[in-house]
């Protein structure tokens, strides 16, 4: 019993030190830690929607390796409806290694409209950003790390008015549209503007657009009429433009 | 005699208790103490807490030296250092909040190597209260 008691102090007294080293070393390993976001993030567009590509950087410079680590950003608009979930995974970061990746994040412009969100083109809101961050620590230590931001979404066709009707000849009116563009993307394709009026006469007329972000836009949009309008008209506009494609916006005008 | 015998014992437990206490409370708090107080706030009371249990075991274990007592109290130390880990870790999940940021770690795995040590303490020390016992019957049977 003697040499079992004495293998039993020994074991437990070397793996005391075992376990005070690890913590020890656990702590100053996560303190060598950097992560570097300070890039800028690049705005890309990509078929109806826009990539936000965020580069970072993970230097590991403690003792021990970083696995399983993801990345995953959910992009929440009011109501609690999202509109964007992204993922980035790093496999594996090594003991004294660095990584650097880009965490790309979508937001399909389809899924705004088909979410019943298209005020969002026509006002400036705040987004919610939940961030979550989960990683495996020297192979023993799962972490999940939390953060949520507030990003301001800037609308498109902000202030969208149309602003007038004015009759240019017997045949022609011209329709005054004016917008702020407050998105971080430029707007370029065609606006088709149809009048309905209340004896179901539709006029229509066509312009190119471009505009830059933070840009506005006020012209007058040429519309051929056919036939005497009424008086209460709707006005459509149908959007033909890389980001809202097929989008059409209805207006009562009295 | 009593005294004799108790003063080597009480001056042992004194040193040994000061030096249990610099090592797990002084020195801790002397490293890390800004890095607890930021981080961790409620975890600087869990260290002081867990700094008066041990010199408390050491001490009553130095003084109750060469008696069952002594491997009783180990067993207890061992029991007590089981609870205390698995509130301390609060069951291998620990949370807190870091300005803006949520931290979870799971820290299960850490938490059973810290068990399996204690169950190995709580192996030893019951063994050594059997050897010990045993000691003593073989001895008064030989008298």
């Amino acid at each position: 019993m003697k040499y079992a008691i004495r293998a039993l102090g020994w074991t437990t007294t070397i793996l005391w030190i075992l376990i005070i080293l690890f913590s020890g070393t656990v702590v100053y390993s996560a303190m060598q830690i950097r992560m570097n976001f300070e890039e800028e993030p690049e705005v890309t567009p990509s078929n109806n929607a826009l990539t936000m590509s965020i580069p970072f950087s993970i230097n590991n410079g403690g003792l021990y390796d970083i696995s399983e680590l993801n990345i995953t950003t959910l992009i929440v608009a009011e109501n609690e409806t999202s509109i964007s979930h992204s993922t980035s995974l790093v496999p594996l970061i090594p003991k004294t290694s660095e990584v650097n990746k880009t965490h790309d994040i979508s937001l399909s412009l389809d899924d705004i409209m088909a979410k019943n969100l298209t005020h969002m083109f026509l006002n400036d809101t705040d987004l919610k950003v939940d961030m979550f961050v989960a990683l495996t620590y020297a192979h023993a230590i799962p972490l999940r790390i939390s953060s949520n931001l507030t990003m301001p979404w800037g609308a498109p066709l902000y202030n969208l008015a149309v602003a007038g009707i004015s009759i240019d000849s017997p045949d022609q009116v011209n329709v005054s549209l004016s917008f702020e563009n407050h998105a971080v993307f430029s707007l370029n394709g065609t606006i088709r503007l149809e009048i309905v009026d209340s004896n179901n006469q539709t006029h229509s007329g066509t312009t190119d657009i471009f505009v830059l972000s933070e840009d506005s836009y006020d012209k007058a949009i040429p519309v051929t009429m056919e036939g005497v309008p009424g008086d209460r008209v709707e006005v459509h506009l149908y959007f033909n433009e890389m980001y809202l494609k097929s989008w059409t916006l209805v207006m009562t005008i009295d | 005699m009593f005294l004799k015998k108790m003063i080597p014992k009480v001056l042992k437990a004194t040193v040994m208790g000061l030096l249990w206490f610099f090592l797990l409370y002084s020195l801790p708090t002397l490293l890390l103490s800004e890095l607890v107080e930021e981080v961790l706030p409620g975890y600087a009371q869990l260290l002081s807490t867990f700094a008066i249990v041990i010199v408390f075991f050491v001490v009553v274990g130095e003084l109750l030296a060469g008696t069952i007592f002594q491997y009783a109290f180990n067993i207890g130390k061992a029991l007590v250092f089981m609870a205390f880990f698995i509130y301390a870790l609060n069951g291998g999940s620990v949370a807190f909040d870091l300005e803006m940021v949520h931290i979870e770690a799971d820290l299960r795995v850490y938490l059973a190597m810290l068990l399996s040590i204690d169950f190995l303490g709580l192996a030893k020390s019951l063994l050594q209260a059997i050897d010990f016992a045993a000691e003593k019957t073989e001895h008064q049977l030989a008298i």
